[in-house]
């Protein structure tokens, strides 16, 4: 039962480097946050100067609104979870599990009844005895879940902990955090580089980037109203895509030449960029109301089974534009789609890749520019 | 064997072949001349010999000086094995933990190893000599009279000393090894399960170092009893009184000085035995609690 409190914390290193500029972050008890971002952008230190592995240069980390900074890695009563599980080869997973515990100097018939208990909970009562290494995958992300949960810490951390499974396992896993966190009630960080594990797992969810937090909010939310057009390329797979908006006299262009018309915006002239998701485009045959209609030429289609990507090319558009079809379209590659989007389905952002709010008079509309 | 290397089976032993000609001239072809030589008797010019049978190793066994030279061997080597183990293991945890600088201790620490035994013999002799020496001044000053030329017990430890300064950078680069070889998160992980850092090492970098620890015993057990030669020969050539003479130096003076060839070639059939011995008690007792 805790809560966590980041006051811009800063990470810098003895080289000059600079990991985390500033992170402002609030954990509520029980409640659950993932970390996302690309390789690079900062979570992993992030996560470390939780733990007390990594210092902090800047700034102030307060669990349960007690000032913690100082303390070392075992006086914070945090738990974690490596991406390499970093088991004790040389201890039985008993041992493993009852390593914080004796450590502790916990009496040894309730060490015994806590790892079992555990044990019981994760499935692992009959690989008590085993070592690290004559588990699977599975079983040992499951002995790394109970060595932290055994210890009923204040701070769960999660350091990718999926990324060494296969996908199918992965799927499970993800299912089975879910529950436990849920079930134990135990506030959690969770790092991880896999948006989809990022939205199905998370309470809260915060894009990272560059050692800056881009966004944080519930996963629907950043999905439906990206601040940034990082956060907007970052989630939903395939990723959304970006029109470039060039300004024509008193209108913005899209690439083929089609007019936008975005009243409160045309004076500023901030809009830079159109996004808009492979769902988000329909075929205009289908929806004669939608305002705007892009021909395309289908260059490949990829079939998932309940949905069919088609990678099609536009007239200007350097990159492809990914439409989402229905998977019992009869497209074929070669063959030219009207397709047709709603204003409201939009995201603009401006050349800094910040989001512009849209208003409803915005329409896209067929007028070639002169 | 997959089947493309089946075709090349004469490759290997031509690879092989320089190594195999010089274990097999300098090893094996001493070891079996000792074997023989062990079972005859030879006259002091060496012009003839007579079979001997079990003579050799019966005046060997009855001779008083045999047992001393062979508890002072246990003595040595244990204090050797463990003393160059136990420093270089320090030395290795210190290094790993230092930044900057890293590489010049690192390189000087495994410098001892570069030095000839005989040199370092000699510089050790010129440390502590009672007249001369640096360190036997210092020790004077205190209070201590230091004659290892006299004193048995002190001449031993000077040749345990200057064996131990020797084989500690050896161990230094494997344990160091080992060291860097540990994944980091384990030891992260358990300073997050609340172990200090004398805990940690304790109970999880010592025990993951148990494979270069076996292997670092088997080779300064071989190292005390055979290699150290050199360095008792110029630091107190087995004295004073025969308290500094090992085995394998006993081997020596019996057969080389003492042309005694017979009893020489007994003796070393012995120290084999009883270093082969060892090595198979090493790795039938002791790598069981190995951790690989």
């Amino acid at each position: 039962m805790a809560t966590l409190r980041l006051n811009g914390i800063r990470k810098r290193y003895p080289n000059g480097i600079t990991a985390l500029h500033g992170i402002d972050l609030s954990v509520a008890d029980g409640e659950l946050i993932v970390v996302v971002g690309p390789s690079g952008c900062g979570k992993s230190t992030l996560l470390r100067t939780v733990a007390g592995l990594e210092s902090i240069s800047d700034g102030e980390l307060m669990i349960n609104e007690q000032r913690v900074n100082a303390l070392e890695p075992a006086e914070r009563d945090i738990a974690m979870v490596f991406q390499n599980y970093a088991l004790y080869p040389h201890m039985s997973v008993f041992e493993n599990m009852a390593y914080a515990l004796k450590n502790r100097g916990t009496p040894k018939d309730e060490i015994r009844r806590r790892v079992t208990d555990t044990a019981r909970l994760l499935d692992l009562a009959e690989l008590l005895d085993r070592r690290p290494r004559q588990l699977s995958g599975g079983q040992r992300q499951r002995v790394a879940m109970g060595r932290a949960i055994v210890r009923e810490p204040q701070v769960f951390l999660f350091d990718e902990p999926l990324s060494n499974l296969d996908a199918k396992l992965r799927v499970q896993m993800r299912l089975e955090i879910r529950r436990l966190q849920k079930r134990l009630g135990i506030t959690s960080v969770y790092v991880t580089h896999d948006q989809v594990e990022a939205m199905t797992l998370a309470d809260r969810l915060v894009v990272m980037n560059g050692g800056h937090v881009e966004q944080c909010g519930t996963p629907m939310m950043l999905y439906a109203q990206p601040a940034t057009r990082f956060v907007a390329s970052f989630l939903g797979s395939p990723a959304m895509n970006f029109l470039p908006l060039a300004a024509h006299r008193d209108a913005v262009v899209l690439p083929n030449g089609a007019q936008v018309a975005l009243p409160d915006m045309l004076s500023a002239g901030r809009a830079a960029t159109l996004g808009i998701r492979p769902e988000h485009l329909v075929e205009a045959a289908s929806q004669p109301e939608a305002a705007a209609v892009l021909d395309v030429t289908v260059e490949m289609l990829e079939p998932l089974g309940a949905d069919t990507l088609a990678y099609t090319r536009l007239p200007g558009l350097d990159e492809w534009l990914v439409v989402r079809l229905d998977g019992a379209h009869a497209a074929r590659e070669g063959q030219r789609l009207s397709l047709a989007f709603a204003m409201a389905n939009c995201h603009v952002f401006d050349a800094q890749g910040m989001r512009v709010p849209v208003s409803n008079e915005a329409s896209v509309s067929l007028r070639e520019a002169q | 064997m997959s089947a493309p290397f089946q075709r090349h089976r004469l490759t290997p032993w031509v690879l092989m072949a320089p190594q195999l000609g010089i274990v097999l001239v300098f090893f094996f072809w001493p070891a079996l001349q000792a074997i023989e030589q062990a079972f005859y008797v030879e006259d002091a010019f060496g012009l003839s010999r007579e079979f001997a049978g079990l003579a050799n190793f019966k005046a060997v066994l009855s001779d008083p000086t045999y047992y001393q030279a062979l508890g002072t061997t246990l003595v040595f080597s244990l204090a050797v094995a463990l003393g160059a183990m136990s420093i270089a293991l320090l030395l290795a945890v210190m290094a790993d933990r230092v930044i900057r600088g890293a590489r010049v201790y690192r390189t000087l620490l495994v410098w001892p190893y570069a030095v000839a035994p005989a040199v370092a013999g000699v510089l050790w002799l010129f440390l502590f000599d009672p007249t001369l020496g640096l360190i036997s001044s210092l020790l004077g000053n205190m209070g201590i009279d230091w004659d290892h030329k006299l004193n048995g017990a002190q001449a031993l430890a000077l040749v345990i000393m200057a064996s131990v300064w020797k084989q500690m950078s050896y161990n230094f680069v494997f344990f160091l090894a080992a060291l860097q070889a540990l994944p980091k998160s384990l030891l992260e992980a358990a300073a997050i399960d609340r172990a200090g850092p004398w805990r940690r090492f304790w109970t999880i970098t010592f025990p993951l170092l148990s494979p270069t620890s076996f292997f670092l015993l088997v080779m300064n057990s071989v190292y005390a009893f055979f290699e150290t030669f050199g360095t008792i020969d110029t630091v107190t050539s087995g004295g004073p009184g025969g308290a500094t003479t090992t085995l394998v130096y006993k081997v020596y003076q019996d057969g080389f000085v003492g042309q005694d060839m017979g009893s020489s070639a007994a003796q070393s059939v012995l120290l084999m035995a009883l270093v082969g011995g060892l090595t198979w008690f090493q790795f039938r007792y002791v790598e069981r609690k190995v951790q690989y």
